[in-house]
């Protein structure tokens, strides 16, 4: 390769290659275009209010809310594979930890960075902190989501300390070298925190009585949708790591990970989306026939209205369940590259259904007799600031993977195995 | 001395830890608390005393009496006067919000001569120029009233021409003019007294006449029970807030209202239901019901229902003499409980729908916006909203809500003859002139408003008759001399006359009358003269589906 | 001053859906109006809405509710899920309170309110030139980014204390505390009172059974009554006994 005068070889790991740096920009310049829109809509947003979406007084959640929840879920493989790994000494996962704490950390931050546009006085943010309710679901997730993503941090710090240039700097190798010991602490520690707020987040709908569609009873005060939505995280995170992971591999042209990696993801996504699939059509039956009639709601009313009839729910817990489910459990798919990542990203959009007919049709649909089926439709400042969020995650993993040693580096030796 | 990176990092820890020992951070969090409530953009209101200060609207000619909140001399909040006699402490919608009308941005300001800005003086000098160079025409949408008392003397000087525009509310009783020689501005409706309302398409619910005056009779007599003690007949082609209240709604097809009441006319009288022999109406039964799309056999047994319990009142929304017509086959023409005399004033008012030629014409600020005058003289237009382009030759900045002293004559569908003094609360927000302040400037031998309102009062006490109702009611012979009567007016109380006398009207109708032109349906802001609505009537139609939006200056 | 439960029978038979409360409301809450505002966006801390028996021609029939905060006394909503106790329920006069100056406007008390009742200020607050003389001295105003509701016109209340504690008294005079919306009715629909009290009218009315509460089955307890003579009004209490919400405006 002729050395041209634009490259930045110093930073990458010995003995790894990446594409010339002029393309690599170009890579990134759709991307920072996208963010660059993104940040501008926010911007938008901050500054004029939240007028500036289509968000109203009966749609008070929107298309921002269903992000959050979406990518707090597809990001649940970070935790889990650190459960995994740590907890559960799954040592095949190895190879795919680092991948998983950037895809967490990207998700998270994304996640929180959405938060702070979509409440009315950002500035207030800390009165969660200051005044918490300890009823409130919204207060657990406030804690534990800004515990995570500390936690999260520090386990992205270490793998940025690795990179080439940084870990020359004698303080950053040592603090590095230190963390490391923390870490199997820190994946106790994001589990334990992850478990709570992932089941917040469902809590922060089954804990509704005002909203018979989303509510549901459960065990103590947690209900069902709490522990709902951990299974269902747990079953997405991994395979939106495979997702993750596969696409890397396409774009890079390499094999990244061992196929047995693959194969455990999968083998774990269906078990448990399996589990989840069952848990939910349990829960559904539940809800239908008992908790929401005792409301005063028959259950044929929330699916008469177009267009969110009877085929969604179908679609929610067959068609985007248990069909990925099974195609995930038999051993054969695994071998298949496209079919795998086929039944991935169908278990992905089960669990994103899941979240959107949470948050969206659950405000679509009618509570008091006289009320309207309503529908909303973003504007662009929410479209925009979403997009800005995948650019922000593509960007920082675009960046993760040429500078660090995220799937492993040859001719270095790594600290993945220590302790 | 060496100040190592391990140094840095031990004195930084411990700053940090010391820091938080200390009052800084927590000050710092409070105050940005503290910055994050109170922007300094949003305006507070001044925490001042408020006081109550009693008033009456004049918005509309039913003169609704206020209660107005202040607060450093600026109204604040605006409810019904309880002890108002006549508005029995409720208001239209609109009346809630009118004290923020003053500072809507159409309010006008300044005077204009044909879109350019001018002034007081030179308005006066050009109105004076006219007045010397031909006949004046003063155009009064609020008759009886002081001011209208100055405009009407002002006018008869210049060869006696005052035209009135009238509402739908007095309109509607015109028929009864020819038929009884007495004048529309002198009757009124005793509904107090009435037993069955045959409204046809009147909102009486819903802003008709003094809005308390019937919701509080209607709430008291009929509500909330199916066989109520004051029977309401909603007559109506679609299904209005009355019709949704009424005791029962008879629906029609639209526009076939006089064909329903020549109908039940034929009914009344053919069948023997009432002591009128007729007139007969020319339309056959079988014509009616085919009109109204009603079946023969439902108007008759209409007609048995309008005789069940009398007396039985027939309101039309506007003019139409077949209506009024049926009112006199029912006897409830100058009988208890009917149209009645309220007053032995023979004042009669000319229509604005004619004008006689003119050199300049004098509009005041109580004629409803949309009024053009057919004519090339030059015309004078007093209002204190502006309601969109306009022909006017001069727009002259008109006092607003409460900014002007002013009386309360009779409202049009009043029984009794009342009197009322809506006193000044605010300051004008620009410099403004009535039209009576106005033509005083130019005519010194002019009175004043407040100068007539005295003499009103100095009239009334020595009438002796009547009482001053508030709280309590004190005859006027009871009273120690007129200067307390105003007082009392002025402080809310409202003079009310001795109650109709049952002395029956002549009424002669020789023949059924032939309909003109059906006027269209109201809305709900009829009777409201402002172009503009107050701005928190938005909540109704803007911020809700509530009512439907009109065409006015701030929809 | 013993603990009262404020709460309200609103007769549906005289609610003539006019809209004079729905004014008065605002002129009292300093609630600007806003332009740009829609029926979606805008601030109607009591709004009317008007609902038929779902039947057409000779046999339709139309009734107006109030809908404003109901005030619930059990396991409220929009307390529970306040992230950070912004609003309470006031022990002492059983008011749902809510504190602007705390509100994140994070609107998750929106989504849990079943009525409808919160509003959101999409909007900062602003008044042509000169209006904000016009605006109420006893209520602050709110800016954008927060939530409010109908709090039963509290800045009445402490006026009715202030002139209590004034005079010398512990309790207030029933009548010096008269929210904007029951003062500005003209039938006289709307019934206020304390239903801690077994002898207020208000709460004799609620218990009769002409009276009934919007989704009881919910289990809020709300202390907003509504009261009708009309078997398809009372019908309207819960979903599944009410004309489909298609006919409502088919």
């Amino acid at each position: 390769m002729a050395s041209s005068v634009l490259t930045d070889s110093r930073w990458i790991a010995r003995g790894e290659e990446r594409t010339s740096l002029p393309r690599f920009l170009l890579w990134l310049s759709p991307w920072a275009l996208l963010l660059a829109l993104g940040v501008y809509a926010a911007g938008l947003c901050l500054y004029y209010g939240l007028n500036q979406t289509n968000m109203d007084n009966r749609f008070a959640f929107g298309l921002w809310i269903f992000l959050d929840l979406g990518v707090i879920a597809l990001g649940a493989g970070a935790f889990f594979t650190g459960f995994l790994v740590y907890i559960l000494k799954r040592a095949e996962l190895k190879p795919i930890l680092n991948t998983a704490v950037v895809v967490g950390f990207i998700c998270y931050s994304g996640a929180v960075a959405i938060l702070m546009i979509d409440v009315g006085q950002p500035l207030r943010a800390w009165f969660t902190f200051w005044h918490p309710n300890t009823h409130s679901m919204l207060t657990e997730v406030t804690f534990c989501i800004s515990c995570y993503l500390l936690v999260l941090s520090l386990e992205y710090i270490p793998i940025l300390f690795r990179n080439r240039q940084l870990r020359k700097i004698p303080s950053f190798f040592i603090f590095e070298h230190q963390l490391h010991k923390l870490v199997p602490v820190l994946a106790a520690v994001g589990t334990l925190l992850s478990f709570f707020h992932q089941g917040s987040l469902g809590g922060l709908y089954g804990v509704l009585r005002g909203r018979p569609f989303a509510f549901r009873t459960g065990f103590l005060i947690w209900p069902s949708t709490f522990f709902l939505f951990i299974l269902s995280a747990i079953a997405s995170g991994p395979s939106f790591l495979m997702l993750v992971t596969a696409t890397v591999e396409k774009v890079t042209g390499r094999r990244l990970v061992p196929q047995e990696v693959f194969g455990r993801l999968a083998f774990i996504s269906g078990l448990l989306l399996a589990i989840y699939v069952a848990a939910k059509s349990v829960d559904t039956l539940v809800w239908l026939n008992v908790t929401s009639p005792s409301a005063g709601f028959a259950p044929w009313q929330y699916y008469s209205h177009k267009p969110f009839g009877t085929p969604i729910l179908f679609a929610e817990i067959v068609v985007f369940g248990l069909l990925p489910a099974s195609l995930l459990l038999f051993r054969k798919t695994a071998e298949h590259r496209g079919l795998l990542l086929t039944a991935a990203a169908m278990a992905c959009c089960g669990i994103l259904l899941n979240r959107f007919v949470l948050t969206v049709q659950t405000l679509a649909l009618p509570t008091l007799p006289f009320d309207e089926f309503l529908s909303y439709v973003p504007s662009w400042q929410e479209v925009a600031s979403f997009g800005g969020v995948i650019a922000y995650g593509v960007i920082v993993y675009s960046l993760s993977y040429r500078y660090l040693p995220l799937f492993g580096s040859k001719g270095e030796t790594t600290h993945v195995s220590g302790n | 001395m060496r100040f190592s990176r391990r140094d840095l990092l031990v004195w930084g820890a411990g700053a940090a830890a010391g820091l938080v020992v200390t009052p800084v951070p927590w000050k710092i969090l409070d105050d940005t608390s503290k910055w994050s409530q109170n922007w300094p953009w949003i305006p507070q209101p001044a925490r001042v005393p408020v006081e109550f200060k009693q008033s009456a609207c004049t918005l509309c000619p039913n003169g609704c009496g206020l209660r107005v909140r202040m607060a450093a001399g600026w109204a604040v909040g605006v409810a019904g006067l309880s002890t108002h006699s006549v508005s029995r402490g409720a208001l239209c919608p609109l009346g809630f919000g009118a004290h923020q009308l003053n500072w809507q941005p159409q309010r006008l300001r300044a005077v204009r001569h044909r879109g350019s800005a001018s002034s007081w003086s030179e308005a006066q000098a050009a109105f004076a120029k006219a007045r010397s160079e031909g006949p004046i025409v003063v155009i009064d949408g609020y008759p009886g009233r002081a001011a209208s008392f100055v405009l009407q003397s002002f006018a008869e000087k210049q060869s006696g021409n005052y035209r009135v525009v009238q509402g739908a509310e007095t309109r509607a009783l015109k028929p009864y003019e020819e038929w009884t020689g007495i004048p529309a501005a002198s009757l009124g409706y005793d509904l107090e007294n009435t037993t069955t309302i045959l409204s046809f398409g009147t909102p009486l619910l819903d802003g008709w006449g003094v809005p308390g005056r019937f919701t509080r009779l209607w709430s008291e007599r009929a509500a909330g029970t199916s066989d109520p003690q004051l029977r309401l007949i909603q007559v109506e082609s679609s299904f209005s807030r009355t019709a949704s209240k009424a005791w029962q709604w008879i629906h029609i097809r639209e526009g076939s209202d006089s064909a329903l009441a020549s109908g039940l006319a034929r009914v009344l009288v053919e069948q023997n239901l009432v002591p009128a022999h007729g007139p007969i109406p020319a339309m056959s039964l079988a014509e009616a019901a085919s009109q109204t799309g009603l079946t023969v056999q439902a108007i008759a047994d209409m007609a048995r229902m309008l005789i069940a319990k009398t007396p039985t009142l027939a309101i039309a929304p506007d003019n139409n003499p077949s209506i009024a017509a049926l009112n006199v086959l029912l006897g409830s023409v100058g009988t208890r409980g009917g149209i009645v005399r309220r007053t032995q004033s023979q004042q009669a008012y000319a229509s604005a729908d004619e004008i006689p030629n003119a050199r300049a014409i004098l509009i005041d600020s109580s004629v409803p916006w949309d009024f053009a005058p057919q004519s090339d003289a030059e015309v004078f237009r007093f209002a204190a909203w502006d309601g969109g382009p306009t022909k006017v030759d001069w727009l002259l900045p008109a006092p607003g809500f409460l900014e002007e002293l002013t009386d309360v004559p009779t409202a049009p569908t009043a029984s009794v003859e009342t009197y009322g003094i809506a006193p000044s609360l605010v300051k004008p927000v620009s410099e403004v002139q009535s039209a009576a302040q106005f033509v005083a400037g130019v005519d010194s031998s002019s009175s004043s408003p407040e100068k007539v309102i005295h003499t009103r009062c100095e009239e009334l006490y020595r009438k002796r008759s009547g009482a001053i109702v508030s709280k309590d009611r004190t005859p006027v012979s009871q009273l120690a001399s007129a200067q307390k009567l105003e007082e009392a007016l002025q402080n809310g109380a409202v003079w009310m006359d001795e109650p109709a006398s049952s002395v029956k009207l002549r009424c002669e109708l020789k023949e059924w009358p032939t309909n003109g032109p059906q006027p269209g349906p109201g809305n709900w802001t009829s009777e409201w003269a402002a172009p503009v609505l107050p701005p928190l009537a938005s909540k109704l139609y803007i911020e809700s589906d509530l009512r439907e939006s009109l065409h006015r200056g701030n929809a | 001053m013993s603990a009262a439960r404020y709460g309200m029978v609103i007769d549906l038979d005289r609610c003539t859906g006019c809209g004079s409360c729905m004014v008065a409301c605002a002129s009292e809450n300093n609630v600007p109006a806003l332009p740009q505002a829609t029926a979606r966006t805008g601030l109607t801390p009591i709004l009317v809405r008007e609902v038929s028996n779902g039947k057409q021609g000779a046999d339709h029939r139309e009734a107006f509710f109030p809908i404003m905060c109901m005030h619930c006394e059990h396991d409220t909503p929009c307390v529970k899920v306040c992230p950070q106790q912004a609003v309470e329920v006031d022990k002492a006069t059983g008011i749902v309170m809510q504190m602007p100056q705390r509100c994140l406007g994070c609107r998750y008390c929106m989504t849990a309110c079943p009525y409808h009742a919160r509003y959101y200020n999409w909007w900062d607050p602003s008044w042509p030139k000169g209006m904000e003389k016009s605006l109420n001295p006893g209520v602050a105003v709110r800016m954008r980014g927060v939530v409010e509701k109908c709090n039963l016109c509290h800045a009445r209340l402490h006026s009715a204390m202030e002139k209590a504690a004034a005079a010398g008294k512990r309790e207030i005079d029933q009548a010096d505390y008269v929210p904007a919306c029951v003062e500005a009715c003209p039938t006289g629909a709307i019934h206020f009172g304390n239903l801690a009290d077994a002898n207020d009218p208000v709460t004799k009315e609620s218990r009769s059974p002409e009276s009934f509460r919007l989704l009881a089955k919910l289990g809020t307890e709300p202390k907003l009554y509504y009261k009708s003579k009309e078997a398809w009004v009372r019908a309207m209490a819960e979903p599944n006994t009410a004309p489909t919400s298609e006919a409502q405006h088919g």
